[in-house]
């Protein structure tokens, strides 16, 4: 009996996580696919109709905007935090004698609410109070910064908050990942007169390839999931030029009473998502095989 | 390692100096805060006051009265200590499990679990919503645990899983030998060996109960809201309230600015899911 229970404990002690994830996760979802496949409006409805919520999501000239601000987000948001935490880390590494208090310091954002640090980030862009009021009261009076009452530049404030909260944590990776470059291979380099920009070019930033993809990997779910700062922060306004497909579908669902949309566009997010994912945990099974 | 570049003066006095003012960039919206939350209402608007006021504790002192902050306040630690203890509680015996009786599936079911967390919450989020009022549950406290709970779970086995699989596996058999049961393998051997692990772990599980919003806004309404709720709920046309509510949003952060500060080398390494050692 002992032993058999010390055979398949693992089992056992698995078994309620992987039930529950198993149920709340994937019941969900095909309740979702489900849902998203019908006429539901303020109430589902469970008799399939095809896929006029799909059609309707893509005629739709704000799914639009937001898929677009994705992209745009997405996109400078990755590579701002990728390259803006690889020249923190390499500033870090020069033996800073208060290191560990700094580094403390650029990962405080990541631990904070969004709910609130947005908050603060538009009161700091507001137009009437933060910045631009202030340069202005320096005497400036011509001073104009308003991105974030601006529809054309208001996707680029939620580009500056998100980087801000998330480039001490691709920094701190980055760190782990300089410090555990092959010493001898860089001094050999330095003895040989190769110069410092070479070094980091040719050598040390090419063998943290893997740390760069799971940065990337974070990051990318981060910015399809990002929501709380956009809510915070712009409240997906000016009219609708900030939001992206996780508030559209918090609108779609709690705002419009429209739960056909919401679920649509909830499965879209997922497909955007597992393209994505797919291919690094193929990667990863892969390479656990080799190895 | 570190490349330092040749001694120059720049490198002595510059790099450090370069950093802390970075580091001064990175403090400044919450010290804006802070600051702000020190000011009156009509203080707070004016840009002339921006550094030179006449502090006030006004704003703290009428938290409870204005917002009520004390009950989202024992809401949010209530929910987010539970919830980390629970999650602990699961985590360990999985990812123990995982680490020192591996099978074959093991490193597929744990990419498999980490995935999940990765999926969108919006495809989850309204059947749940459905199913809590469907059952009684919503806006109780046993549902905001337990969705903390469950969404944290994965992350909490894959990081103690990356713990538990550098300590020696000898010294697991070694108990074993010596007769002692699981539960003993853990409490006596395995807990205080990887305690900086389940230390690191435990603080970002809760940090991230703590800050949690798309979930606790939408499945509480009075009863179980924490103080992410409360902030959601009170932002504030522009310039309205703008002492008082920098005071509550202050006092909504500080307990996780304050634990941070002391607990510096757990922060780094939960947060950055223990790449950093």
């Amino acid at each position: 009996m002992s032993e058999w229970l010390e055979n398949h404990l693992p089992k056992i002690v698995l078994a309620p996580s992987f039930i529950g994830v198993l149920v709340f996760v994937y019941g969900f979802i095909a309740w979702t696919a489900w849902v998203s496949l019908t006429r539901s409006k303020l109430l589902p409805r469970y008799e399939i109709k095809g896929f006029v919520q799909y059609e309707k999501l893509f005629d739709s000239p704000r799914w639009d905007t937001a898929m677009n601000n994705l992209f745009i987000f997405g996109t400078l948001f990755i590579v701002i935090a990728m390259v803006l935490g690889l020249l923190l880390a390499i500033m870090l590494d020069q033996k800073i004698r208060t290191e560990g208090v700094i580094r403390t310091i650029y990962l405080y954002p990541m631990a904070l609410s969004m709910i609130v640090t947005g908050t603060a980030w538009k009161w700091i862009l507001n137009p009437g109070l933060g910045i631009e009021a202030t340069v202005r009261g320096w005497g400036y009076e011509n001073f104009s910064f308003d991105w974030v009452v601006n529809p054309d530049y208001a996707i680029y404030t939620i580009v500056l908050a998100a980087v801000w909260q998330s480039s001490g944590f691709v920094m701190a990776l980055f760190l782990a990942g300089l410090r555990s470059v092959d010493g001898e291979i860089i001094k050999a380099a330095q003895v040989d007169g190769i110069p410092t920009w070479r070094i980091y070019s040719a050598i040390i930033i090419p063998s943290m390839a893997p740390i760069f993809l799971s940065a990337f990997i974070v990051l990318a779910h981060l910015a399809i999931k990002i929501f709380d700062l956009v809510i915070a922060l712009t409240g997906g306004g000016p009219g609708y030029a900030t939001d992206l497909p996780a508030t559209y579908m918090y609108a779609m669902a709690f705002s419009r009473g429209d739960i056909g949309q919401a679920a649509s566009s909830a499965m879209i997010m997922m497909l955007v998502v597992f393209t994505i994912v797919v291919p690094y945990l193929y990667s990863e099974l892969r390479s656990k095989n080799d190895g | 390692m570190a490349i330092v570049a040749q001694s120059s003066k720049f490198g002595t006095y510059g790099r450090p100096i370069l950093a802390w003012a970075v580091g001064l960039l990175f403090f400044f919206p919450i010290f804006y805060m802070v600051m702000t939350s020190f000011k009156t209402d009509a203080d707070a608007v004016k840009p002339e006051f921006l550094f030179f006021f006449t502090p006030t504790l006004d704003n703290y002192l009428n938290m409870a009265e204005n917002y009520d902050y004390w009950r989202f306040a024992k809401n949010s630690v209530i929910t987010a200590v539970l919830a980390t203890v629970f999650t602990m509680f699961v985590g360990i015996p999985a990812a123990y499990a995982m680490a020192f009786n591996p099978s074959r599936a093991t490193k597929d079911v744990l990419m498999w679990m980490l995935s999940t967390k990765m999926l969108p919450a919006a495809a989850v989020l309204y059947p749940m919503i459905y199913l809590a009022k469907g059952i009684g549950l919503y806006d109780t406290k046993v549902l905001i645990v337990t969705v903390l709970s469950l969404i944290n779970l994965p992350i909490a086995i894959w990081m103690l899983f990356t713990y538990f699989k550098e300590i020696p596996k000898d010294i697991i058999e070694a108990g074993k030998m010596d007769g002692v049961n699981t539960w003993g393998e853990i409490k006596e051997i395995l807990v205080p060996l990887a305690w900086g692990g389940i230390a690191s772990t435990a603080l970002l599980i809760f940090i991230f109960c703590w800050n949690e919003a798309y979930w606790t806004v939408r499945l509480t309404t009075i009863d179980a809201a924490t103080l992410s709720k409360l902030i959601e709920g009170n932002r504030a046309p522009e310039g309205l309230f703008f002492g008082r509510l920098s005071a509550v949003s202050t006092a909504a952060v500080g307990p996780i600015v304050v634990l941070g500060w002391f607990c510096q080398k757990q922060l780094v390494q939960g947060l950055t899911f223990g790449a950093v050692k």
